[in-house]
């Protein structure tokens, strides 16, 4: 499955090489060659430890991937290079190294965790943990972009928010698989209003207090939206209540238009997701741009290296994190945007086919709060570039430039791996006569 | 249990996908062309710069705009001032406007004027080549309706009745856009140039100046007027005579007549009433019309929104005109009394006209009530290597009007006609719209169909001078052109604006005399 990774990768690296310079040659085929080494290397261990796991998210990552260091490795004479021990590297260098980080992160949780009861019965300690994540970043948190989302040890800034969206749905997960079974028929009534019981009902408002308060204080809404969706989604799976959904998505709206009205940043990014094209050049400045890059793309694309909106927008940021679609989408055309949308989607029915195969509740509810994150987190970011929804400052998994992103997507399916591992050795062990 | 749900989310999550792959569709493909005309697109901006421009040519084929590239510069040369309004400028720091804009992606050649070739295009990574434009304007008339204007400030709109080919028009004072669309490092001391004249020379009057229009609104209103009933050519108002001289009171205002010496006040009914341009009588027939009726027929004929000179898609937008005041949503307001509709029926009060429309007026008339749909690009061809040598054989779109619709009866057109012709031609009314007679200027056995206007603005200002007309206007005549003309601060309408119009119309049937 690793082998078309094969030719993608160099491909794009030698096309995006003759583009930018006019001339023949290869480009950095250093990356190119140790990012195809590391995921058929990560392939092999995986292989080489037995292990059963489902054997096409690797793949599907690896390819997303490999488009996402494409395009870092297209833009990277377009942007600053990081410093770090004594040495530059370009934001592909970077990803790279990232990526090798989250494979071996992945791999660590994909063959280390041999049983989920660390994560199953300490489910208060995680989140006590990860509320006080949430605090410091608060506290200590530095601003960039008008969003509180990184803290910084020393020269290392890492953003809390990725990390505890995992921590947020293991809790979620061990808090319903432990609920359901005793609530699954009870629920409240408010004259003729079903309401849900009160178990549920409260992790709902703690959880809609949360998000409120990354909302008002981490100004992140990207990341606020992201919570209450993977929240409520998990609620559904667990319920099969519809009706909890749409109550939780009115409380959402209304805390959603209470913050409009009261906050500034958030007032700035619904006007210019309402109609970016009255003030092309101040606050819907980024959307028109973005816009303009999709227009451009039409079907077939500009070619790898020909887009305009790394350059040609001047003020322009974030071609690297928030809108390396829309940049993808100009060098790609509407077929290369389709077919990273289709590999998501490949990857998010794998991650659900993970959680139907679960043995027990437990895994199930944490196969899907995972995979509902990559695919909520990527609707989210494509919608917002595409003026579907406010545009939200949140990374493409896999895609956008980022290390903490980056690991904690690895992280994302190191655990996937892990419980369709030991729901394959169950399966096993019930076919096998004893 | 979950194993549903879950089956169930992943009918959700993929219904989310293919709702995000529709707005991906519709940006990358569906809107795609809207956003690339945008003139604030980057890939606009770096085009222009280096990128060839279309030539525009006038409807004989002689060059009015053509572009070199020069140093990696594209540099854009104008040939004529008469069109600087209505083909605008193509400028790499200030932008586009006119013509210019309005088909800013075809003579670049961003893209085809044939969708099929445009998809090649697109998937080849092909840059076509820009295309020509072909005016529907003659330059010999255009520059001859800009001499006539001279040094006053005004406007000439002519067009074809019949087919809402714009014939001239243009706009003084004017300036020279070749200095602003050259090299950008140079353009910025020009324009400040050209911002620091009097009378702002980039304004478009034509399209963008409101002005009151006076008595040549008598036109609309006896329109509407024979055309709801309200009227007949016979009609008389028994207190007229009486209220020539004494004013007639509407609800507590005075409506008073202007100074008709030599002639004396008699009974007079439709025609006579025109030829004199009596204000007690169009006050009355405006009175009898009412509001309602009045605010309809002005929306027939195109005021009360935007016009646009088409195609409609891309075409150049001309402000809108009142009857009354503007309304929050940039409309007609309803009138606030009896007394405002009065005075809008003799073109005082609260109207407020565009050169264009009142044309439009002109031209619905002419064309037996049905108001022609203005357009001024003819056809859109392959681009001509050598300018100088005329356009290209290869025509690749041609424009005709659309969207021409009827604002009063065939009959009701006829009844007006008859008194715009007697307003010129008739014993009194030679005394006032005489001046617009095509007659006066080397043509012969034509009639022509004419209104003056002298529009007041104040005791210390002098009047606008307006005229409307067409020709040849007799009875069985097919009109061939149909004019407005304005003169700002012009004084009365037969002393500037009806020489003008009367000396534009007769050049333009000796220009197709002469074939």
């Amino acid at each position: 499955m690793l082998l078309p990774l094969v030719l993608l990768v160099p491909l794009g690296f030698v096309v995006t090489h003759i583009a930018q310079t006019g001339e023949a040659g290869t480009g950095p085929m250093g990356l190119a060659i140790v990012y195809l080494l590391l995921m058929l290397g990560a392939h092999a261990v995986l292989v080489a430890a037995g292990h059963r796991g489902d054997p096409l998210l690797l793949p599907l990552v690896a390819t997303i991937g490999a488009i996402g260091l494409i395009m870092l490795n297209r833009l990277a004479p377009d942007l600053e290079e990081t410093a770090a021990f004594g040495l530059d590297f370009t934001v592909a260098e970077t990803q790279l190294l990232w990526f090798a980080v989250g494979v071996g992160a992945m791999l660590g949780v994909a063959l280390g965790f041999r049983n989920d009861g660390l994560l199953r019965h300490y489910k208060y300690t995680w989140a006590i943990a990860g509320a006080l994540l949430l605090v410091v970043t608060f506290l200590f948190g530095r601003e960039v972009n008008g969003a509180r989302l990184w803290i910084y040890l020393g020269p290392i800034g890492f953003q809390p928010g990725e990390f505890l969206k995992i921590v947020l749905v293991v809790f979620i997960a061990a808090y319903l698989a432990e609920k359901r079974t005793l609530l699954r028929d009870a629920s409240a009534r408010i004259g003729p209003i079903r309401i849900p019981p009160l178990p549920y009902l409260l992790p709902m408002l703690a959880i809609f207090v949360i998000v409120m308060l990354v909302v008002i204080f981490g100004k992140d809404l990207g990341t606020a939206l992201l919570f209450f969706g993977i929240f409520l989604t998990m609620l559904f799976v667990a319920t099969g209540r519809r009706s909890y959904v749409l109550i939780g998505l009115l409380l959402f709206l209304a805390g959603s238009f209470v913050a409009y009205r009261l906050f500034d940043h958030v007032a700035r990014r619904v006007d210019a997701w309402i109609d970016p094209f009255a003030d092309p050049s101040g606050v819907g400045y980024q959307t028109v741009q973005s816009l303009y890059a999709f227009g451009r793309g039409g079907l077939f694309g500009e070619g790898l290296g020909q887009g305009l909106l790394p350059t040609a927008g001047g003020r322009f940021f974030g071609v690297e994190t928030d809108f390396i679609f829309a940049v993808t989408a100009e060098e790609l055309g509407l077929i290369g945007a389709f077919a990273l949308l289709a590999l998501a989607v490949a990857l998010i029915f794998r991650g659900l086919r993970v959680a139907m195969l679960a043995r027990d509740d437990f895994s199930a509810m944490l196969a899907v709060g995972l995979t509902t994150s990559l695919g909520l987190q990527t609707l989210i970011i494509v919608a917002g570039v595409l003026k579907l929804i406010p545009l939200t400052g949140i990374t493409f998994p896999f895609v956008s430039y980022g290390g903490s992103s980056l690991l904690a997507s690895f992280l994302v399916v190191g655990l996937l791996l892990s419980i369709s591992h030991r729901s394959a050795l169950a399966a096993e062990r019930e076919a096998r006569p004893t | 249990m979950i194993a549903t749900n879950i089956r169930r989310l992943a009918v959700y999550l993929l219904l989310a996908f293919a709702a995000t792959s529709g707005g991906l569709s519709w940006w990358q493909v569906v809107d795609a062309s809207t956003l690339a005309a945008r003139q604030d697109n980057p890939e606009v901006i770096a085009a222009r710069r280096s990128a060839l421009r279309g030539t525009i040519f006038d409807a004989n084929g002689q060059v009015l705009a053509s572009s070199q590239v020069i140093d990696g510069i594209s540099r854009r040369t104008y040939t004529d001032a008469a069109f600087s309004h209505i083909i605008g400028y193509a400028s790499l720091r200030f932008g586009t406007t006119g013509v210019e804009r309005a088909w800013d992606d075809l003579l670049t050649g961003r893209s085809d004027p044939n969708p099929l070739r445009d998809l090649v295009n697109d998937i080849l990574a092909r840059q076509p080549p820009p295309t020509d434009l072909t005016l529907t304007i003659d330059r010999r008339l255009q520059d001859y309706a800009a001499a006539q204007l001279g040094t006053d400030v005004g406007v000439v709109v002519a067009l074809d009745p019949r087919s809402g080919a714009i014939l001239a028009m243009t706009s003084t004072p004017t300036f020279d856009p070749t200095p602003i669309s050259g090299d950008p490092a140079t353009a910025a001391g020009p324009m400040e140039q050209i911002g620091a004249q009097p009378n702002n020379p980039l304004v478009d009057r034509a399209r963008q100046g409101r002005y009151t229009p006076g008595s040549i609104m008598k036109v609309l209103t006896a329109s509407a007027a024979l055309d709801s009933g309200a009227m007949t050519p016979e009609t008389t108002f028994p207190d007229q005579p009486r209220e020539e001289t004494e004013g007639f009171v509407v609800e507590g205002f005075r409506v008073l007549e202007h100074d008709l010496s030599p002639v004396t006040p008699a009974l007079w009914p439709f025609s006579p009433a025109l030829q004199v341009s009596s204000n007690i009588f169009f006050a009355h027939v405006g009175v009898e019309l009412g509001s309602e009726r009045f605010l309809d027929y002005a929306k027939r004929f195109g005021f009360c929104e935007p016009l646009v000179i088409g195609p409609s898609d891309r075409g150049l937008s001309v402000s809108p005109s009142y009857v009354t005041a503007v309304a929050e949503d940039g409309g007609c307001a309803p009138f606030a009394d009896t007394a405002e509709v009065a005075q809008a029926a003799f073109g005082q009060g609260r109207v407020n006209v565009t050169p264009v429309q009142m044309a439009l007026l002109a031209a619905t008339v002419a064309n037996d009530g049905i108001t022609p749909a203005p357009y001024v690009v003819r056809d859109v061809r392959a681009h001509a290597d050598d300018p100088a040598a005329g356009p290209s054989e290869r025509v690749l779109t041609t424009y005709r009007a659309e969207g021409s619709r009827r604002a009063i009866g065939s009959g009701a057109a006829a009844q007006v006609r008859a008194a715009m012709v007697d307003a010129v031609h008739g014993e009194l009314g030679r005394l006032y719209a005489g001046a617009g007679d095509v007659t006066r200027y080397g043509v012969s056995g034509v009639s022509t169909a004419g209104k003056t206007g002298t529009a007041e603005r104040g005791p210390d200002l002098p009047p606008h001078s307006w005229y409307i007309g067409f020709v040849p206007a007799q009875a069985g005549g097919t009109p061939a052109i149909a004019v407005a003309v304005i003169v700002e601060g012009g004084g009365s309408g037969s002393g500037r604006a009806a020489p003008i119009g009367g000396a534009v119309m007769a050049e333009w049937l000796k220009i197709l005399a002469a074939g």
